[in-house]
């Protein structure tokens, strides 16, 4: 057992020194922090603040911060302030965390499936007192249904969503495919003649790692839904409130599209091809599509104006997510966004002023221009179908097992909803 | 560890040779991820995506490191974290030594037994206070403000205790038996006569208070809300999440986070030395 | 060391702790508002169903009963075993090669030991965001070198055979405290007792297994439960890799969720899916597993630690 007890040397200054700057730091830190709020540039006077928290990312945060900057100039009663927030559609930890410490916002950007959800767990204030309800008719029918819960609605409809097959034609055309199939727009082409065209592309170096792919089903958009809804299957049993993901459609199109596909790319390969060019939090412009290292991608409407903003002078088509047989009809599904008041808001009648703005005509219009967005407002559109979806957990085993596993683990969840109203 | 065959290198060769070769190897490893940070953080976003990488950036983008202060908001980001660490280290250093002093100065009925209950919340994983603390706070409003972070400094951290403890037992019951017979009650014998003696122990303390402090990451994303409130490490991964951050931006920003602690390092190397090995003295 | 007090108080006893008490006061407090209070609260709230959001509703033991039937859990606590029973034992060995390497008379050894240690205190946040690029299969440096020895492609953080290998040489990065303290624990060793072994003939293996080893065996210890306990801990990695954007990356934690630690589930229980009492009820029995684990090695360590005779 040692006795030296070394600590004997003491640089006195340098402490001194740490302490104090850190004293002084604090001093100065709570003579600038505690100043009150002055009002917002761009606001008119007399006009009392709302804050809207969203976690959308550039390029589609710069158009609600427009939507957001007009607003401002024409009311004269609310000024909202917008706030960035991390999070995603499934990921609101940011707002309830913030919402049950009282210091939420007034207006969130939701996730549109997930309104029922946070309903359900007490994160949203019921919207009838404000008389949302006789705004349902402005709305398309299923995204006014999606904002409902138990009969009452909890937010407002804004934009929607499509997928679909986008392709890179030079990449497709510098590996000899013949495009014109895809070109055609008049009906979906099938599975196998994708595979064909995405197996010309794969080209690997000399260490066995891909540099270009074709096709990778799971990338981006290639959700249990995309290829679910392509295959016909169905993800909820309405009557029995039960969520079906391993409808034997929805297994099929797992293994045809997630199993075997990987199998034939290699697995390994092509997980390694997106941790290289596309590993989380990369980057929008860095994407591999936009790139030029993958000939199809399943993704969005967001996409046109991403390559609009990136890489203008990218060639590019869009056409139907293929289907598994030749005449089977072309499927994709809607999402989207919507807005809602959280729990105890401070300023509620501006928040809610504030939402009829931007979910109604006029922040919709800008928001359709400029981030080529679907509106659900119906005075600005008339496509887009209804498919209502359930979230389940993905998993990697045999799909047929990961999707029971998935159908009984949430079921056990859902009962304590059901039945949904 | 010496491999079977250390016997026999050690014959024909002089043992500073292996040793030195095991010492520069092992230095590889542990230096490694900072050259590639720095050398990522001069690169062209371009240049990060090339094969095979470079190992030296082919031009210098010192820009690099201007443009991430601009980019993400780093000096907010960075007010915050110093705030936040200020915060935590003024509490550990107030409390800790004061603590300590109760458990080792004074013999008192019970002291050990309390003591021991002091070391084993070291063993407690703090992640299985969240939920419950976090309906504490925010019953208390204190949701999107720096006091669930700081507060708790000021009531003493087991590690510290024990490192200021030690320290106390070192010193010999004499000093604090004559300034008693002179009169002095126990507060005034521990702040002018034992506290003096006792600031190596309070600058380790308060240091490794600090570096805790600029890493804390669960508690910040827990507890703020507000992206202005946000220190350096939340508020990094924000932004990372929400405003497409290039790798070589990334890098200069890790960096700028790095170098205080590397600064603080090679300041006051000894006590950090010494703060860690204390804890050896008991055995 | 632990001894309950006596019950029979003397007047100095009363004086005593009379003085006692203001010092000590401090850590009462907080540890009744900080440590037992939460764990007592999380107790009943793991006996409810509460969202954060108006009532707890007694729902009995249904949120155990659902981590038996939960896929998600059994993943999590797998993972999180995982990573403790490599990260601990090989974080256990690199430490005390380091120290050994330090323990010798080299001019330079100052800058080999700062090399060491300075990762070790540095930001866990910050590290991670270097592995990202680090470990990124084409660009990052360690593909790159492992290339020139033939090695494989590794997609390090992006293959679930391999996320929690990342993670464990991640953590071996912070090696250099440990290793100090064990530097310290073998400067304490008795040169003599070296000096007999080796006028007896012992090599430097024997020496080291016969007197050194035995001598640490107490730091070992130590450094076995604090490391387990950290280990059970492990979430900053996990969270900062996996990512938040939308798209795949947000709903599952790494490939094939490996990523997904104990304590990452909890967090996204408690704070995105909004189910306090199961996060409550997975916080309890992690802090069980993190008791019965510290048992079992003070047990077990009775068969090992040489404790030296005062």
């Amino acid at each position: 057992m040692t006795k030296e007890n070394a600590m004997t040397l003491l640089p006195g200054r340098g402490i001194r020194a740490l302490i104090l700057s850190f004293l002084m730091v604090t001093a100065c830190s709570t003579g600038g922090s505690t100043g009150s709020a002055p009002p917002l540039a761009g606001c008119n006077s007399g006009t009392t603040l709302a804050t809207f928290w969203t976690s959308h990312t550039p390029p589609d945060s710069d158009s609600l911060k427009n939507i957001v900057t007009a607003f401002n100039k024409q009311s004269n009663s609310t000024c909202v302030k917008l706030v960035q927030v991390p999070g995603s559609e499934t990921d609101i930890a940011k707002l309830t965390t913030a919402v049950r410490g009282g210091t939420g916002p007034d207006v969130y950007m939701l996730d549109r499936f997930t309104v029922a959800e946070r309903a359900a767990a007490g994160v949203l204030e019921d919207l009838t007192p404000y008389g949302a309800a006789s705004l349902g008719s402005s709305y398309l029918d299923f995204a006014w249904q999606e904002a409902q819960f138990k009969g009452k609605p909890y937010a407002l409809p804004f934009d929607t969503d499509t997928r679909a097959l986008y392709y890179n034609k030079d990449l497709l055309k510098a590996a000899g495919v013949d495009t014109s199939a895809l070109d055609a727009r008049d009906k979906p082409v099938t599975i196998d003649a994708v595979r064909t065209m995405a197996n010309k592309v794969n080209k690997k170096d000399a260490s066995g790692n891909y540099t270009t792919v074709g096709f990778i089903p799971w990338f981006e958009q290639g959700w249990h839904y995309t290829w679910g809804f392509a295959y016909g299957g169905t993800f909820f049993d309405k009557a029995a409130c039960k969520v079906t993901p391993d409808d034997p459609k929805i297994v099929q199109a797992y293994k045809d599209m997630f199993w075997d596909w990987a199998g034939s790319l290699g697995v390994a390969q092509a997980q390694t091809f997106i941790s290289s060019y596309a590993p989380p939090n990369l980057p929008t412009q860095q994407n591999a599509f936009l790139t030029g290292k993958l000939g199809f991608m399943i993704s969005g409407d967001w996409v046109l104006g991403n390559i609009q903003t990136y890489v203008p002078n990218l060639k590019y088509g869009v056409t139907y997510i293929p289907v598994p047989h030749a005449g089977d009809a072309a499927a994709t599904w809607a999402g989207g966004w919507s807005m809602v008041i959280p729990k105890g808001p401070k300023n509620g009648k501006g928040g809610y002023e504030f939402m009829k703005y931007i979910a109604g005509e006029p922040g919709q219009r800008v928001y359709t221009k400029e981030t080529q967005h679907t509106p659900t407002f119906k005075s600005l559109t008339s496509d887009s179908t209804l498919f209502p979806g359930d979230a389940a957990t993905r998993h990697t085993t045999e799909p047929a097992a990961a999707l029971a596993t998935a159908a009984s683990a949430t079921n056990d969840k859902l009962k304590q909803y059901c039945p949904l109203a | 560890m010496p491999t079977p065959r250390a016997p026999l290198f050690n014959r024909l060769i002089p043992q500073s040779l292996y040793v030195r070769v095991g010492l520069v190897l092992a230095c590889v490893f542990f230096l490694l991820p900072f050259y590639w940070m720095a050398n990522s953080a001069l690169k062209s976003t371009a240049e990060l995506s090339t094969f095979p990488p470079t190992l030296l950036p082919q031009s210098l983008r010192f820009e690099n490191f201007v443009n991430a202060v601009n980019y993400i908001p780093f000096g907010t980001f960075l007010l915050n974290s110093v705030i936040l660490t200020a915060g935590i280290s003024i509490g550990a250093a107030i409390s800790n030594p004061l603590i300590a002093y109760g458990f080792s100065r004074i013999k008192w009925p019970g002291r050990d037994f309390v003591f021991g209950i002091v070391m084993a919340t070291i063993f407690l994983p703090f992640p299985v206070l969240i939920v419950a603390l976090f309906d504490i706070f925010a019953k208390l409003h204190w949701i999107d403000t720096f006091l669930p972070m700081i507060v708790p400094a000021f009531f003493g951290s087991p590690f510290f205790i024990f490192l200021m403890r030690q320290f106390y037992l070192a010193l010999p019951g004499e000093i604090s038996e004559a300034a008693r017979i002179d009169g002095a009650n126990e507060f005034q014998v521990f702040l002018f006569i034992i506290l003096p003696l006792a600031k190596p122990a309070v600058a380790a303390v308060v240091i490794f208070a600090a570096v805790q402090a600029w890493g804390e990451f669960l508690a910040p994303l827990l507890y703020l809300s507000d992206e202005t409130k946000y220190p350096l490490s939340i508020g990094l991964q924000f932004y990372r999440q929400s405003h497409d951050v290039a790798y070589n931006l990334l890098m200069a920003a890790s960096t700028l986070i790095v170098l205080p602690i590397v600064a603080l390092f090679i300041a006051f190397q000894r006590f950090f030395i010494q703060g860690v090995t204390a804890g050896s003295v008991k055995g | 060391m632990i001894a309950a007090p006596r019950l029979r108080l003397s007047h100095d006893d009363w004086r005593n702790l009379r003085t006692a008490l203001p010092f000590v006061l401090p850590w009462v407090i907080g540890f009744f508002a900080f440590t037992l209070y939460p764990i007592i609260y999380s107790l009943y709230l793991s006996f409810n169903q509460y969202s954060g959001f108006g009532d707890a509703v007694p729902v009995g033991i249904a949120n155990y009963k659902h981590m038996v039937s939960d896929p998600l859990f059994w993943k999590a606590l797998y993972n999180t075993g995982y990573y403790t029973a490599l990260a601990v034992p090989i974080g256990l060995v690199v430490a005390i090669v380091l120290a050994l390497l330090m323990n010798q008379n080299l001019r330079e050894v100052a800058i080999y030991r700062a090399a060491f240690y300075l990762p070790s205190i540095l930001p866990l946040f910050a590290l991670t965001f270097i592995f990202i690029v680090l470990l990124n299969p084409r660009f990052g440096a360690v593909n790159y070198f492992l290339g020139f020895l033939h090695v494989p492609t590794i997609n390090w953080l992006g293959d679930a055979r391999w996320t929690k290998v990342s993670v464990v040489i991640l953590a071996q990065l912070g090696a250099g405290g440990p290793a100090l303290i064990f530097l310290a624990s073998l400067r304490a060793v008795p040169v003599e007792l070296y000096e007999s072994a080796r006028l007896e003939g012992a090599g430097p293996i024997r020496r080291f297994w016969h007197i050194t080893l035995p001598l640490i065996t107490p730091v070992i210890l130590y450094d076995l439960i604090y490391g387990t306990i950290l280990g059970l801990q492990i979430f900053t990695p996990a969270y900062i890799l996996v990512g938040g954007t939308s798209g795949g990356a947000a709903y599952t934690a790494g490939p094939e969720n490996s990523l997904l630690f104990y304590v990452f589930y909890l967090y996204k229980n408690a704070f995105q899916y909004s189910d306090m009492g199961y996060a409550s009820a997975m916080a309890w029995v992690l802090f069980v597993i993190s008791i019965v684990l510290a048992v079992l090695i003070m047990r077990w360590s009775r068969y090992w630690v040489h404790y030296e005779a005062d």
